[in-house]
Parts: structure tokens; sequence; C-alpha cells
């Protein structure tokens, strides 16, 4: 019995808060900009509307562009239910498994598929997406290791599970959640280091790789970006969470709940930073994401000066 | 004990090793006889020796076997005296078993070579090579392990040169045979201080700790970074690499350049024959510069053989960086950090052996199907190669260390023993080590993916861009099974690692404390891969289920209405690599440069020329200077000592026999 929520909680974490989480982002986004904006559950009804119709594949395309959406989505379905971003843990086995090396090679698994399948069609857009993509990911992958290992050395774990259940020094917590939010944005392609409503020349990151996707494809890779981002914002959230002292020690629907409220409201953060800040030329993101290597690793030289 | 040791006393396990030396001596024998003999009898009695050590490592079981050579067999001052223990074992069998598949491989691969080689002599070295190779991992006394090491670089730097038409090759093995012997000197160098310290040949008599040790370490260790082609004496092995033929150069990258690893392990760590202070800040440093420095000249390189090359120099620093956070935790008496390092050293040490041939083979296909090594050149492969391109991907993705293959479990351990050091690390400063360690494993591994995807994708992927690659045809039958073996050994080791444990742990229980790494490995990562499975599987379905609705269709590739695109316009390389390259295009001076021309080349250009160039400082600005003084000096030297003189001649026989005699060598 004790064993139930915990399951119905990651089944509702995977089908319903990603695509909310979108549709809450794409809410604000329209009222900063004073439209009013279609509604919350508009995601839903675009995946439905996706899954139903046809698909135009590029001639020049082989099996790994068929095969990339079905394998990032059930990646990003293992990794969604392994980690804790919610604030609910998996019991037993899985338990084990919720390891911060893991969480990093998971998801670069994903985009590893992704990338491959960008440069597939032949077309220079894709090439072009995926390159920077790359390069992005090369930043970033340092950042959360180094800021969720700080966290993790502080806990004593290197279990993203055990180390979200004990206590954790504010200040490492603090600074670690504020590389993750800069990691975060970078990796999944939001303003200041992507346009995730253009592909046009001057963005061109993960819209420019998508390009050729259409149909069922498409939605397969809509739905892979709401968990990703459910993943990293919820991950996020719980970092923040543990400045507090008490959320980590709340009944655990209560702990859920907040959880889940958080991550919307760092959506509604997002889609509010969006609202005011511009793009940053491309050449200007690696400076941008210095700030997050330069924050996790204060983290870490916290961590390790402390035990 | 007598030399005389008879044959009868040794083992099965011993019976069946030195049955495996007798098969390759057949072959090395026969291949020197017969050059141009291009059937089955060689690589089917080359197997068979792979086939016979394998029986030898599972007939030895947990035991230690000893093997003395009888007489005639002796080398003056100690004899031909083998020891196979766990470690030696773990040696063994990776070399069995990334044999086995390329000794399948190779001829269909020789095939293409037939007028420009002979098969017999490629055999001959190959399989005196695989002998050498064992014989290093055996040796228990330093001069036996010398004689291997040495005809293990002879025969490797044949095999270099076997294809010896290109003025480029002979370059290349001319390189490389330098580097052996600049290796072997100071290994030399190396073994006979230690010998003069401790007065016994025999690695076990070894013990030397203090002060004295330093000076016989760095030479042992400059000795073998040159041969593992570790930062700063990596340089012959991206020159080397590609010259050699591909099954070659997957045998020495894959196995040969591990021998210096084993010898690092044998002799620092699981032995402590030398106790070398700094062993593991060395270890450390040059291991994390060597990773970041393969990887990011690796991402530089259009030929493929040569980007495989620079991220074997990519995979020697992670494994180097392994045995550096061993010897810290020896150092520093934390002995499960210790194990653990050891244990990620040595895993990985197979799984590249594994991936990294796999690698080869397939750059060795296209080679011989399409003639191509320049990426730029190939693309649209997977459509004429699927097995090759299917085999390439599986191989790539265990290189990026992506789960659930072999190169993500052996990473994963590698990554715990950071995260052990830097959260029980004495000091404040070892423990940022161990941080530090994680964020550039971290670095390593996303600029490792931006390579592959970069080398798959503009192989393999997209249209073809020249007549060579449209032209591409699969490999023999024998190509194709040996690739699928490595591939399916990629997935086999990355899921068995519970049982892989079991003998690296009895090679972490020879550092002496017993074996801790038994349950280290905490992911299960077997449910994982078949809960992902499945959700592939079942997405797929239901995928084809809604296609049979509303079916795909099949059309161009969006070219923003300007008609139909020319392969040229897809994304090269070098365009892929450049957002990379230009960010840490400091360490090598890149520059890009784009020139167009024609009247209004402003906004309507004719022509447009883009270059990008890059310099590696350390070849130009250190090695080159260096080796031109060295090639002037010994111009003039050589000038003065060689002036055809016969008395001149006789007076130098007269000083070396003197020399000879006061040092006391002959008496």
């Amino acid at each position: 019995m004790k064993n139930i929520f915990p399951l119905i909680f990651t089944v509702v974490n995977l089908l319903i808060i990603p695509l909310l989480l979108t549709g809450v982002i794409r809410k604000v986004k329209a009222l900063m900009q004073n439209r009013i904006g279609a509604p919350v559950l508009q995601p839903f009804y675009d995946v439905a509307k996706f899954l139903s119709k046809s698909e135009t594949i590029s001639k020049n395309t082989s099996w790994v562009f068929t095969a990339a959406p079905i394998i990032g989505l059930s990646v990003a379905f293992l990794a969604g239910a392994l980690f804790p971003w919610s604030g609910s843990f998996l019991p037993g086995k899985f338990a084990a498994a919720s390891n911060i090396f893991l969480l990093i090679y998971l998801l670069a698994l994903g985009k590893f598929f992704s990338m491959l399948a960008a440069m597939d069609t032949g077309s220079a857009f894709g090439g072009l997406g995926a390159s920077r993509e790359a390069t992005i990911s090369m930043m970033v992958e340092p950042i959360v290791i180094t800021g969720l290992g700080a966290l993790c050395l502080n806990a004593g774990t290197p279990n993203l599970q055990s180390a979200f259940a004990g206590n954790i020094n504010p200040i490492i917590a603090g600074l670690t959640g504020t590389a993750l939010i800069i990691a975060s944005l970078a990796e999944l392609s939001r303003i200041p280091v992507d346009d995730p409503t253009t592909h046009l020349e001057l963005t061109m990151v993960h819209e420019a790789m998508i390009l050729e996707n259409s149909g069922r494809n498409l939605a397969l890779i809509e739905y892979t970006t709401a968990i990703r981002s459910c993943i990293f914002y919820g991950l996020t959230t719980q970092v923040f969470f543990h400045m507090l002292p008490f959320t980590h020690s709340m009944n655990p629907i209560l702990q859920y709940a907040a959880g889940i409220a958080g991550v919307l409201l760092f959506g509604c953060a997002v889609a509010f930073a969006e609202g005011i800040l511009v793009k940053l030329k491309w050449r200007n993101v690696p400076n941008f994401l210095t700030f997050g290597t330069v924050l996790s690793l204060l983290a870490a030289l916290i961590a390790v000066t402390q035990r | 004990m007598s030399l005389f040791n008879q044959f009868n006393e040794v083992n099965e396990a011993g019976f069946w090793i030195l049955t495996a030396f007798v098969l390759w001596m057949v072959v090395f024998a026969t291949g020197l006889i017969n050059k141009k003999h291009t059937g089955y009898f060689f690589p089917a009695v080359t197997i068979t020796g792979c086939l016979a050590l394998i029986a030898g490592i599972l007939f030895s079981g947990k035991s230690t076997v000893n093997i003395l050579v009888p007489l005639p067999f002796f080398l003056g001052e100690a004899g031909f005296d083998f020891t196979i223990d766990p470690l030696s074992k773990w040696f063994l069998a990776i070399i069995a078993i990334t044999g086995i598949p390329i000794t399948l491989f190779a001829p269909g691969y020789l095939h293409h070579l037939r007028n420009r080689t002979f098969p017999g002599f490629i055999w001959a070295g190959f399989s005196m090579l695989l002998l050498s190779m064992c014989g290093v991992v055996m040796s228990s006394n330093a001069i036996a392990f010398i004689v291997f090491w040495e005809m293990m670089a002879l025969s490797s730097f044949s095999l270099v040169a076997s294809d010896n038409e290109q003025r480029e090759t002979r370059r290349a093995s001319f390189i490389y045979l330098g580097a052996t012997r600049i290796g072997t000197g100071f290994l030399m160098a190396g073994f006979l201080w230690a010998h003069s310290i401790t007065g016994s040949w025999s690695f076990s008599a070894w013990g030397i700790t203090g002060a004295a040790a330093i000076g016989p370490s760095i030479l042992i260790l400059i000795g073998l970074a040159t041969k593992a082609g570790c930062w700063p004496f990596h340089l012959w092995l991206p020159i080397a690499h590609p010259a050699a033929p591909a099954p070659v150069s997957a045998i020495m990258s894959g196995v040969m350049i591990k021998t210096a690893i084993y010898t690092i392990t044998r002799l620092f760590i699981t032995g402590s024959h030398i106790e070398f202070k700094w062993l593991g800040i060395v270890l450390i440093v040059f291991g994390a510069i060597s990773a970041f420095w393969g990887v990011i000249f690796a991402l530089l390189q259009h030929d493929l053989k040569r980007l495989l090359a620079y991220h074997s120099v990519e995979n020697i620093g992670i494994i180097l960086m392994g045995l550096g956070v061993s010897a810290t935790g020896a150092a520093n008496n934390i002995p499960l950090l210790t194990q653990m390092g050891l244990a990620a050293a040595l895993f990985h040490t197979l799984n590249h052996a594994i991936f990294k041939s796999l690698l080869f083979l397939g750059a060795g296909v296209i080679d011989a199907r399409t003639h191509l090594r320049d990426i730029e050149k190939m693309g649209g492969l997977i459509h004429k190669m699927p097995w090759t391109a299917a085999a390439f991907t599986a191989g790539s993705a265990a290189i990026c260390a992506l789960p659930p293959l072999n190169g993500f479990a052996s990473e994963w351990i590698l990554y715990q023993s950071f995260f052990k050091l830097a959260l029980n690390g004495p000091t404040a400063a070892t423990r940022l080590t161990g941080v530090f360690l994680m964020a550039v494993l971290a670095l390593i591994g996303a600029l490792a993916i931006a390579c592959f995807v970069k080398a798959v994708s503009v192989a393999f992927l997209g249209l073809p861009r020249t007549d060579n690659a449209r032209r591409a045809r699969e490999g023999t039958p024998q190509m194709t099974a040996a690739q699928v073996f490595l591939a399916v050994l990629c997935v086999v080791s990355g899921l068995g690692v519970p049982v892989l444990l079991n003998p690296l742990s009895q090679i972490t229980a020879m550092t002496g404390t017993g074996s801790m790494i038994g349950n280290i490995w905490t992911i299960p990562v077997g449910i994982l891969t078949i809960i992902l499975l499945t959700t592939v599987a079942a997405i797929a379905i239901w995928m084809k289920k809604l296609s049979m609705k509303n079916p795909v269709k099949s059309y161009i590739t969006w070219e923003c209405g300007f008609g139909d695109l020319s392969p040229k316009t897809q994304y090269t390389a070098t365009s892929f690599a450049q957002p990379i390259s230009s960010i840490f295009g400091n360490i090598y001076r890149y520059a890009l440069e784009v020139t167009t021309h024609g009247r209004q080349s402003r906004h309507f250009p004719e022509t447009v020329e883009a270059e990008t160039r890059y310099e590696a400082y350390l070849e130009t600005k250190l090695y080159e200077p260096f080796l031109n003084w060295i090639k002037k000096f010994s111009g003039i030297l050589l000038m003065k000592l060689q002036a055809g003189s016969i008395h001149q001649y006789l007076i130098y026989m007269a000083i070396a026999l003197i020399i000879l005699i006061r040092i006391g060598v002959v008496k």
C-alpha cells in the first residue's frame, strides 16, 4: 500500500505534468506579450493532432531518422521515472539507479540519436542545429556533474534520492540551484541561449534540428522535450527546496504536491524571463555558461572544504 | 629451482598457452616462407591459437601458473620465466577476444591490398605481434619482458610498414620505429637502474621504495608513456595508426598500447615492486591532459583512422586517470579507492579494446570498399553498407559511454571512484582533485559525443558526397561477422558487469587487502535495459499501427525552394566541429578564413572559399626544433666519426674493448 503512491505519481509525472508544463509556459509567455494565448491544455491537443496526421519523411533518410524519436522518448520516460525530480521517490531497486552519473549519460543517449537524426536528412539546417547542440551540451554537462556532484558530496552519496532525502548545506544548494538554472536554460534551448519558437538562422539550435520532422515523429519529439524540461526544472526546484529546512521532511503527498507546484512555478519564471530577455549572440553563449561553471565549481569548493 | 623444469610438470593451462605460442610460431614461419599464400590456412591457425589461449585462461581457474621454459631457451642472466596470475590472465583474455574477430576480418581486408603487400608477410607479423604481446603480459623478469617488448615493437613496425607504396606510409613507419626506440631506450635504462638497486632481474624481487625509486620510476614511466601514446609522447600514434592496414590498427590501438597499462599496473600498483611517491598525481595530471588533448584533436580530424587514433590517446588518458586514482588511494591508505580506480582502469582497458577494434574494423571496411579515409568524401554509406553502419554506430555509442553499453559501465565505475576520492580524500586539495576529475570526464564525454556524432553522421548518413561513396558496397560476410561479434561484445560486457567483476576482484585483491569491489556496481542495468527496450518496442509498434491509417509520405529534404539539393550543401565535418574548435582555438591557433571572389563579391559572389587551419604547438614549437637540432648535430658528428679511414675505425674498436674490460663486461 505504501508503494502505491510513488507509482501513481510516476504515471502522472510521465503522462500529464510534462505537457501541462509546456502549456503553462506558453500561456504565461502569451500573457507577457499581452496576448490571451492558447488554452493551457493546448499541447495535449497538439500532440493528439500530430499523432493523427500522416508524416512526411525525406527520401534521403535511413532507419536512424525514424528510430531516433522513439529512442529519445523511451529514454526520457526512463529518466523521468528514475530521477526524483518531482519530490516523489521510486522504491526498491530503482532507488539505486537514481545516480547522477547515470542521469547525465542517459540524457546524452537521447541527445546522441537526436543529433544523428538531424544529420540524416542531409539538410544544412539539421547539421547546424546538431553542431550547436553538441557544443552546448559540451558546456552544460560539466556544470550539471559538478553542481549535482557538489550537492551529493555534501550529502555523502552519489545517489540523488538519498541525497535529496537528507540535509544539504543551504549555501551549496543555492549555488548548485543557480548553476542548474543556467544549465537548464541552455540544455532545453530556451532564451537567452536559443529561441524555442522559431527556426530562423539567428537561433537555429533545437528547432533547426527537428525541421524535417512532421506528424507522429514530431509529436514524439515535442513530448520528449516536455519530459526533459520537467526533469531539469524539477531537479532545480528540489535543489532549491533544500535551502528551506522543512520542505524535505514533509508528508510524501505534500512533498510531491510542492514539487509539482515548484516545477510549474519554475515554468512561469522561465516564461517571464523570456518575455523580458533577448536572445544572446551565439558567440556570447560560452560566456553565459561560464557563470554556471563558476557557480558549480564554487559549490564544489565549499563541499570539499566542509568535509 | 633448476631450469630443467620439465614440461610434464606444467599443468594444463600452461600446455594450452604454449600450444597457442607454437601455433603462432607456425604461422610466423610459414608466412615468411610462403609470402603469397592467400587461403584460409593463416587465419584458421591464428584463430586456433587464440582459442587455445582462451582454453589456457579457462583451465587455469583461480590459480597462478608458473612456467619456466627449459634450456636451451635461456637469456644469459635470466630464463624465459612466466607467471600467469589474474592480472596477466585479464590481458591475455583481451588479446584473445579481440584477436579472434580481427583475424576473421583480415582476409577480406587484405584482399584489397593484394597487389601491394604480401599476405603471408602480414600474417607472420600479426601472429608474432600476438605472441609477443602474450609474452609481455606473462614475463616475470625484466629481461624476458624486454625481449618480448622488442619483438612486439618490431613486429608491429613491420606491419605498419607492410603497405609501403606511399611515401607517407614509409615516413609514418619510420616515425613509429623512432618512437619505439626512444620508448624502449627509456624503459631499458629504467630497468637497468632498478637492477642495479636490487641486484635482481625478477620483478617480484624488486621492492624499491623511497628516494631510490624516483629515478627508475621516471625512466620507466616515460618509456611506457611513449608506448601507450600518453601526452606529450603521443605524437607517433595518430601518424602510425592511419598508415597501418586496418586489422593492424585495430590490434595496435585496441591491444598493443595497453601493454603499457599492464606494465604500470604490474610494477607500480598490484605488486608495488616500485613505490613511486608521486605516481598518483603524475598519472592523474598526464591522464587528464591526454584525455582532453586526444578528444579535441580528434574533433579536428577528417581522416577517419586518424580521428580514431586520437581517441586512443583520449582513452589511454581515461585509463591513466583511473590508475592515478588507484595510486592516490594506495598512497593515502584508502583500500577501497585503490581497488575501485584499478578496477575501473582495467575494465575500461577491456572495453576500449573491444569498441576501438570494432571502430577500426569499420573504418577498414570503408577503406576496402570505397578507398576513402577522408570522411568529408563519404556520406550515405548506411544505405550501401547497413551492417557496418549499425556496428559502427554501436561502437560509437560505446566509446561515448552511452548506457547500457560497455563504455558506460567502466566510465561509471571510474566516476564512482572519482566521487569516492572527492568524498574521502585526506586533504581538501585531493578532494578537489576528485571533483575536478568528474568535471573533466564529463567534458571529455560530451566532446567524444560531438566527435562521434560528427564521424557517424558525416560518413554514414545523408547523401554520398563522391562517386566512390556512391559505389560503396558491404564487406564480405566474414568482415560483417567480425564487426557484429565485437558489437555484441560491447553489449554483453556492458550488461555483464557483475560477472566481469569476479576476475577484476581477483586482480584488485592483489593490492593486498582482500577484494572489496564485489558490490560497487549498483545499477540494475539489466532491468533498466529491458524496460527501455520494451518501451522502444511498444512505441515502435504503436507508430506502425498509426502508419497503417496514415501512411508515411516520402519527399525531398526541404531546400528553401531552391530546387534539388546537391550533396555539397550538406553540413561537413569541418563545419560540424567548428563551434567547439573555435572555443578551444587558443590551444592550437584555430583559424577560419572565408574569401569571396567575383564582381559584387559582397552580395553575389561567384566562388566562395573557406579554409580552416590549425597548428599543434607541441609539434611545431617543441618537437620539430628539437628533432631538427638532433638531425643537424648527428649529421656533423657522423661526418667526423665516419671519415672512411681504417685506422680511425681500428682505434674505435680498441677504445671500445678497453672500456668494456674496464667496466667489467668482458672478463
